[in-house]
C-alpha cells in the first residue's frame, strides 16, 4: 500500500514585502539606485524561499516578485520576438492589471529569456526551483493577435516558444513548471470550452513540455473546474492537475492517478481558515481522487493580500500539511490510499 | 443645451507642497517654485499667502496644513475651470470638482472614516503602484461624513457646476480584505464554496451601501445637486451574481435620495463592458455612465471602426436602446503619451455616430482620475478634453 505524499506549493506571483514596496517607490523617484533596489529584492526573495523551506515545500519559487515579473506575461511580452506589451487590462476579477501581449509577428525566443530572470542562486544552493507561466489558452485568450488570426495557431506558437525556454531552464536545474490557466475556468456568461477545445489545449501543453525533463503542473483558478471534470485530468498531459477549491465543489472531483494541486486556502482574503476544517476537506479530496501526490496550495497567487498575510497563508498550508500527514494513518485516509493504488 | 459638454472624472495630481507637510518632509526649492509657477499660471486668489506659508518649508501646524489643503483645492478648481485656455475659444470644463485634493485617495479616505476597518498593508495593483488595503474586522459603522468639509469649501470657491465623486460600496468591498464576513460565512454548511464567498461579499457590500447613502444624503442636504458614484470595481467581475450586485448596490445607495446621479467605471478585463449588460441599465437613478475607452484606442485619426477600436463597446448602449447620457473617456490616463486634439475630436464624433445619442447627451472626459500623472500632463489632458470637444462641436455643426 502506498500512502499519499502531501506537498505544499505556491501557485502564483507572491506579494512584495513592505521594504521592497518602499524600495520600488524610492527607486522610481530616484531616491535609491538599481543596486540598492536589487539588494531589497534579493533579501525579499531569500526570506520567501526560507519560509517555503520552513513549511516543507518540495518545489520552491522565488516568488516572481522582481521588476521582470510586473505581471505574469511581462517577461514574455517584453522578451519574446513578435510580442510587445500593449494596453493595460484588468487581470480577471482582481484589482490588479497586466499589459496585454500584442502579437505583432511570429513568436519566438532565443530560449534564454526566462533563464535570464530567474533567481539561479537558489538552484545553485540546492533548491528545487519551480517556475510559473501562463498556459497556452490563457495566453491566446488574453493576447491581442495581429499576426496568426487563429487562436489554435497562437496557442501552438506560444507553446513552441515556451518549450525552448523550458529546455534551458531544465538544463540550469529548474525542476518544475506550472502552467497557470485562469482563462479555462473564468467564464462568467460564456459557455465552458468544448471537449475539442480542451483536447486542443492538452495538445498545446504537450507541445510545450515535449522533450523537457521538468515535472509539470496545470492549474486553472478563479473559476469552477467542474464543467471540465473528469476530462481535465485525462486530457492535460502534465504530472499534476489542479482545482481551485474556493470555486469548485469537492463532489465534482474524479478519481485520478495524477497528482492533484488542491487550491484549498483562499488567497483573496487574510481570513485564516480553521485548520481542522481544511484537514477534513483534504481528507474528502483524497477520498474522491485517490491521488498519490496531493499538493496543498493557495487558491491563486498570494499577491492579492499584503505580504504578512500572504506568508501567514503559506504557514497555514504548512500546518495543514503537518496535520494531514499525522492523520494519514486514519481509516479514511488509508481507504483512499488503497483506492488510489488500484 | 451645449453639445459635448466636458467633465473631469475626479482626482487630479497633488503637488509636493500639498503632500510633503503630511509626510513630515521638508519642502524643496522645486516645491516652492511649483507653487508659484502654477499659482500664477492659474491665477489663484490669495496665492501670495500660500507662498509666504510654504516658505517655512517644514513643521507646519495642523491649522497651516488645513490652509495648504484649501489652497490645493483651489488650484484644482482653477485647473478645471481654465482647462483648454489658449487652445479653445471657451475654456473650462462644464462640470468640475476640486480634484479630490482633500482626500488621501478614493479608497483610503472612506475606509479611514468608517468604523470596522483596519489597514493591513500594501498590495500591488500594477507595476510599482500599490494601494493600502484595509481589512474589515467587524460590521462597518458610520463614523463621520468624510466629504463634508471638502464640499463646503468647493461650493464656496467654484464658479462652474459641481459634481462630487463618491466611492461606492462595491469598490470599497472589492479593494478591501473581506475578513469579517468571510469568517461569518465560513461555517455555513450546505452552500457551495463560491456561493459562500459571494454571500460574504454581498452582505459586506449592502452594509456599506447604507453608510454611503447616509454620507450622500448629508451632502445633498448641504446643496449637492450632482453625485458621481465611482465604481471602478464594477468591472472586477467575480461572478454573474456579483455583476447583479453592482446594480443592487447602486440602487440601495441611492434609494430615497434626490439628486442627479452618474456612474463612473473603468478598466474591464479583455471581455470589455458587455458582461455588465443589461444589469447596468437597471440602475434606476443613473443619468450618465462615464466609462474608460481611450486606453484601448489607436492614435490614428478617423471615424472608422478600425481607428476607433477602443470605442467598440459603446455600441452596446445602442443595442440595448439606451437613451440617457454617456461620458466618453477619450484620454488614456496611465501614459504621458498624448493623442492629438484631432484624434480626440474623432473619438468624440465616432462615439456620437455609434451611439446615436444627441451630442448634448455625450459628455467628454478623461478615462479616469488623473492623480497618477504629473500636473503638466494632467493639464494637457484636460486641455485635450476641452479642445477636442470644441473641435467636435464645430465639425458636427
Amino acid at each position: 500500500m502506498e500512502l499519499t505524499e502531501y506537498q505544499v506549493s505556491l501557485t502564483g506571483l507572491h506579494a512584495r514585502n513592505e521594504k521592497t514596496i518602499q524600495a520600488t517607490q524610492d527607486w522610481e523617484r530616484s531616491r535609491i539606485n538599481e543596486v540598492t533596489l536589487k539588494e531589497n529584492f534579493d533579501k525579499d526573495c531569500d526570506s520567501l524561499v526560507e519560509l517555503q523551506k520552513h513549511v516543507g515545500a518540495e518545489y520552491i519559487t522565488d516568488g516572481q516578485i522582481t521588476l521582470a515579473w510586473q505581471d505574469l506575461f511581462r517577461p514574455i511580452s517584453s522578451g519574446f520576438e513578435g510580442l510587445e506589451p500593449g494596453p493595460m487590462v484588468r487581470w480577471f476579477n482582481t484589482n490588479t492589471f497586466f499589459y496585454t501581449p500584442i502579437v505583432k509577428g511570429a513568436i519566438s525566443s532565443d530560449g534564454k529569456v526566462l533563464s535570464r530572470i530567474i533567481e539561479r542562486r537558489f538552484v545553485d544552493h540546492g533548491s528545487s526551483l519551480k517556475i510559473i507561466l501562463p498556459d497556452p489558452l490563457t495566453f491566446s485568450e488574453l493576447a491581442e493577435d495581429r499576426h496568426y488570426g487563429n487562436k489554435e495557431k497562437l496557442q501552438f506558437a506560444y507553446a513552441d516558444a515556451i518549450r525552448g525556454e523550458l529546455r534551458t531552464l531544465s538544463s540550469l536545474g529548474v525542476k518544475y513548471v506550472q502552467f497557470s490557466a485562469p482563462s479555462l475556468v473564468y467564464r462568467l456568461k460564456q459557455k465552458p470550452f468544448s471537449r475539442a477545445g480542451l483536447k486542443q489545449l492538452g495538445e498545446a501543453v504537450r507541445n510545450a513540455v515535449k522533450g523537457v525533463s521538468l515535472k509539470s503542473g496545470f492549474y486553472p483558478f478563479f473559476g469552477d473546474a467542474s464543467p471540465y471534470l473528469p476530462e481535465l485530468f485525462d486530457v492535460i498531459p502534465t504530472d499534476d492537475v489542479g482545482v481551485d477549491l474556493t470555486q469548485t465543489d469537492d463532489s465534482s472531483l474524479p478519481a485520478t492517478s495524477k497528482g492533484v494541486i488542491a487550491g484549498i486556502v483562499d488567497s483573496r482574503t487574510t481570513y485564516l481558515e480553521d485548520v481542522e476544517m481544511l484537514a477534513a476537506r483534504v481528507e474528502d479530496v483524497l477520498e474522491r481522487t485517490g491521488t498519490k501526490t496531493l499538493t496543498l496550495a493557495p487558491s491563486a497567487d498570494l499577491r492579492y493580500i499584503p505580504r504578512v498575510s500572504a506568508d501567514e497563508k503559506l504557514e497555514l498550508l504548512g500546518r495543514l500539511r503537518a496535520k494531514v500527514r499525522k492523520g494519514s494513518g486514519s481509516p479514511k485516509a488509508k481507504a483512499s490510499a488503497r483506492r488510489g493504488a488500484k | 443645451m451645449k453639445s459635448f459638454p466636458t467633465q473631469e472624472i475626479g482626482s487630479l495630481p497633488k503637488f509636493g507642497w500639498r503632500t510633503k507637510p503630511f509626510r513630515l518632509m521638508a519642502l524643496t526649492d522645486d516645491d516652492l517654485e511649483a507653487a508659484r509657477e502654477w499659482g500664477d499660471r492659474l491665477q489663484v486668489d490669495g496665492r501670495a499667502d500660500l507662498y509666504r506659508l510654504l516658505s517655512k518649508r517644514y513643521s507646519f501646524s495642523d491649522e497651516e496644513k488645513k490652509t495648504i489643503v484649501d489652497f490645493s483645492l483651489l488650484y484644482a478648481i482653477r485647473m478645471c475651470e481654465t482647462a483648454g485656455q489658449g487652445i479653445a475659444k471657451e475654456p473650462g470644463l462644464d462640470l468640475v470638482w476640486s480634484g479630490e485634493q482633500a482626500r488621501t485617495e478614493m479608497y483610503e479616505t472612506p475606509v479611514s472614516n468608517i468604523d470596522g476597518f483596519e489597514f493591513v498593508g500594501r498590495v500591488r495593483s500594477f507595476d510599482n503602484k500599490y494601494w493600502r488595503m484595509a481589512s474589515i474586522r467587524s460590521a462597518p459603522k458610520y463614523k463621520e461624513n468624510y466629504h463634508l468639509e471638502e464640499l463646503l469649501f468647493t461650493e464656496k470657491q467654484a464658479e462652474r457646476k459641481l459634481k462630487i465623486p463618491v466611492t461606492d460600496a462595491i469598490t470599497i468591498m472589492a479593494w478591501s480584505d473581506n475578513n469579517y464576513y468571510t469568517g461569518k460565512w465560513a461555517n455555513k454548511r450546505g452552500l457551495p464554496p463560491a456561493k459562500r464567498s459571494f454571500s460574504a461579499r454581498r452582505e459586506f457590500t449592502l452594509e456599506l451601501a447604507k453608510i454611503i447613502r447616509k454620507v450622500i444624503r448629508e451632502l445633498i442636504e448641504k446643496g449637492v445637486e450632482e453625485v458621481q458614484i465611482d465604481i471602478p470595481a464594477a468591472t472586477q467581475y467575480q461572478s454573474e451574481d456579483d455583476i447583479k450586485l453592482v446594480t443592487e448596490s447602486f440602487n440601495e445607495t441611492t434609494k430615497g435620495l434626490d439628486a442627479t446621479f452618474s456612474v463612473h467605471s473603468c478598466f474591464p478585463p479583455n471581455t470589455g463592458y458587455g458582461i455588465l449588460f443589461p444589469h447596468l441599465l437597471e440602475m434606476k437613478k443613473c443619468e450618465r455612465f462615464s466609462l474608460e475607452y481611450g486606453n484601448r484606442d489607436t492614435f490614428e485619426r478617423g471615424l472608422d471602426a478600425k481607428s476607433r477600436v477602443g470605442f467598440e463597446d459603446l455600441k452596446l448602449f445602442k443595442e440595448y436602446g439606451y437613451k440617457k447620457q454617456l461620458g466618453m473617456g477619450v484620454i488614456h490616463i496611465h501614459t504621458d503619451t498624448l493623442p492629438s486634439v484631432e484624434v480626440v475630436r474623432d473619438r468624440i464624433l465616432y462615439s456620437a455616430k455609434v451611439t446615436d445619442l444627441p451630442p448634448e447627451n455625450l459628455y467628454v472626459n478623461p478615462d479616469c482620475g488623473l492623480r497618477t500623472r504629473r500636473p503638466e500632463i494632467a493639464q494637457k489632458m484636460l486641455d485635450l478634453v476641452v479642445g477636442g470637444a470644441e473641435l467636435a462641436r464645430r465639425k458636427s455643426g
